[in-house]
């Protein structure tokens, strides 16, 4: 029998903001999601965990069956068989092979069964949780989680990574959190954190002004962002766990945009003169290297997940296209050639693609492109598609698109570009999407 | 739990320091609102979340034409005050080199700033929604700087002026045709103290 034991402190982190930070309004439970363009799925049915002692009234169950129900649908592997359709009863049977029918499941054409237990004491939550193949009667899988009360919904996210692993060969995304840009609740642009799949947004800023370009570093400890908040455009470095900022102001210029490195270095695009070039800087915002030197617009850089290159928008050759080069300096390359108008490109996490965004006849799409420069493929036809940014598995990419209206941020299958759902709803216009490495790696 | 030390010294705003200063608003807020001090400022008034400022307001001394653009939208009123005594010039799709029917503009505008060797004017280049925010903050950067240089040409001293971008987050309107996105394509020229 192997049980892996995961320690949870990915949680620690992720639940830090919100406590040094405090007073949030912002609804906690997740919104509706409905997922669209479905192919292929796996019939997977979520039993419920059985209470081994104080669950009452079935509350860490339930938190835990609908984050994993709602992060396998967002997946876009699994069809969740509906619970009214379940004929073994998770609190009667028993949890683990051995225990229960397997013909129950086979009998209402389940594919994968999650089964698991729980117990409750002192504030105190622990969770197992084990994931069956129906066919071949078989556990394939299997996680304990010990932590609080509130902590039940991340074990469940930890616990959607590790079924598609299990099913797919390939961790799922779910530890993950978003940044964005968003109007809600007003005219002014804040930026907010949370989840992949909705829970815990996060305000980050607040202030009257305009706030733009969040990004992540791998730890996701810090936030880089562009704020008007002086009136001026000036970068910000957050420590979301200390809840302190840190103005980066190196004597370049006027700050345009940046992003920051794996290892949470900063590079930033400054304009002096007329000219926007790009700078390696360190975490005090001292400048360690020049990255590009010319008379042109250099901005929107992306760094790829090994910290070794950098792609970013210049318009050198007349119009903004996609440009690639090392991070230790030399030459660019550049690798887009099709459209006059190509800009805010997003390293894929194998550092083997881009995403951009390309302007043609008034149309805004999310394109993919190999960095030898070949292969580039459209994903988005519907709205005007921008600012992709890949999940740590590559298997997804997030952008905002107007398809319906107002901008939201929308979850695809980086592979065909078979739009899953909105990750965002109404209230104002979200932007600026950008993804997060796993927490805790 | 990874954790990065930072070094002393430096900007780091502490969020103490934060919660004072909103705490601080929220009393003037409070007392400005004749005695709701039980209540909590409304949503968007400073309720957590870093780089509060709500005392942000108008700052910086703009004075003439309502002040920027930014203190402008700030208050409700982009681009309903009147022009001042600088008008605004617009520029062809992603381009940044000043418009041959602008020049005119750009001739009475120099010819304020002379009489009024005094005064200080903050070039703001703004774009129109089609594009990406950073590239469009970067083009606004060549709009103004380009303004400034033509000033410099006819004999304002470049001292005098200073340059910001918008980028697209300002526009003056909102509707997605090529006659609104020419609107939006400009360079406003706001007085300072």
């Amino acid at each position: 029998m192997k049980i892996h034991v995961a320690v949870v402190v990915a949680m620690l982190i992720a639940a830090m903001p919100a406590r040094a930070l405090a007073q949030s309004n912002l609804p906690s439970k997740l919104p509706p999601i409905q997922i669209t363009g479905a192919g292929q799925l796996y019939p997977i049915a979520v039993s419920g965990l059985k209470d081994l002692g104080g669950d009452d009234a079935h509350n860490v169950s339930r938190v835990f069956d609908t984050t994993l129900t709602r992060d396998l649908k967002l997946s876009s592997f699994f069809r969740i068989i509906d619970s009214q359709a379940y004929i073994e009863d998770p609190q009667t049977s028993g949890y683990d092979i051995g225990q229960f029918n397997f013909g129950d499941w086979r009998s209402i054409n389940a594919e994968f069964l999650v089964k698991g237990a729980v117990t409750r004491h002192a504030g105190k939550v622990k969770v197992e949780a084990l994931l069956f193949d129906v066919g071949e009667q078989r556990r394939m899988m299997g996680k304990r989680f010990t932590g609080k009360s509130d902590e039940v919904s991340e074990m469940a996210r930890r616990f959607a990574d590790a079924v598609l692993e299990a099913v797919t060969g390939k961790r799922g995304p779910f530890t993950t959190k978003l940044a964005f840009v968003s109007t809600r609740g007003g005219r002014f642009k804040e930026i907010y954190t949370s989840w992949l799949d909705g829970g815990m947004l996060y305000r980050v800023t607040d202030n009257p002004t305009i706030n733009l370009f969040p990004s992540f570093d791998r730890s996701t400890q810090h936030l880089l962002y562009l704020s008007y908040k002086t009136l001026r455009p000036e970068l910000y470095l957050v420590d979301l766990s200390q809840g302190v900022e840190r103005h980066i102001a190196p004597p370049l210029g006027m700050a345009v945009g940046g992003t920051l490195t794996p290892d949470g270095r900063i590079v930033g695009a400054f304009a002096r003169g007329g000219r926007t070039n790009l700078y390696l800087l360190d975490q005090s915002g001292n400048q360690i290297r020049t990255l590009t030197d010319n008379g042109a617009i250099n901005v929107s850089p992306s760094v790829c997940s090994d910290g070794s290159q950098l792609a970013f928008t210049s318009d050198r050759s007349g119009n903004p296209q996609i440009y690639v080069m090392n991070m230790t300096g030399g030459e660019a390359r550049r690798l887009t050639y099709q459209g006059d108008y190509n800009t805010a490109p997003a390293f894929s996490p194998d550092c083997k693609k881009i995403a951009y965004e390309n302007r043609s006849s008034g149309i805004i799409n999310i394109f993919v492109i190999n960095l030898n420069g070949g292969g580039a493929r459209q994903l988005t036809n519907e709205g005007f598609n921008e600012w992709p940014t890949w999940s740590p598995d590559g298997r997804y990419l997030a952008f905002s698109s107007t398809r319906e209206g107002d901008s939201r941020i929308y979850l695809m299958l980086a592979a065909d570009g078979r739009v899953i759902a909105p990750l965002t709803r109404g209230e104002g216009n979200a932007t600026n999407p950008s993804w997060s490495w796993w927490l805790g790696d | 739990m990874l954790r990065i030390r930072h070094g002393h010294g430096g900007s780091v705003i502490e969020l103490s320091k934060i919660v004072r200063e909103v705490g601080l608003a929220a009393a003037i807020l409070a007392i400005a609102l004749a005695g709701c001090s039980s209540k909590k400022p409304p949503p968007g008034a400073g309720e957590g979340g870093l780089g509060s400022n709500p005392s942000g307001l108008g700052q910086e001394g703009m004075s003439g034409a309502g002040g920027s653009s930014l203190s402008q939208f700030q208050k409700g009123q982009l681009g309903s005050g009147e022009q001042g005594p600088l008008s605004d010039i617009h520029f062809d799709y992603n381009d940044y080199t000043v418009r041959q029917q602008d020049t005119e503009i750009m001739h009475s505008n120099a010819d304020w700033l002379q009489k009024n060797p005094d005064r200080h004017v903050q070039i703001e280049g703004h774009c129109d929604e089609r594009g990406s925010e950073e590239y469009n903050i970067a083009l606004g950067a060549k709009r103004a700087q380009a303004a400034k240089e033509y000033l410099q040409t006819l004999g304002v001293a470049g001292d005098r002026m200073s340059t910001i971008s918008y980028g697209k987050e300002l526009p003056l309107c909102t509707d997605h045709t090529e006659d609104c996105w020419a609107e939006n394509r400009r360079d406003h020229f706001a007085l300072t103290e």
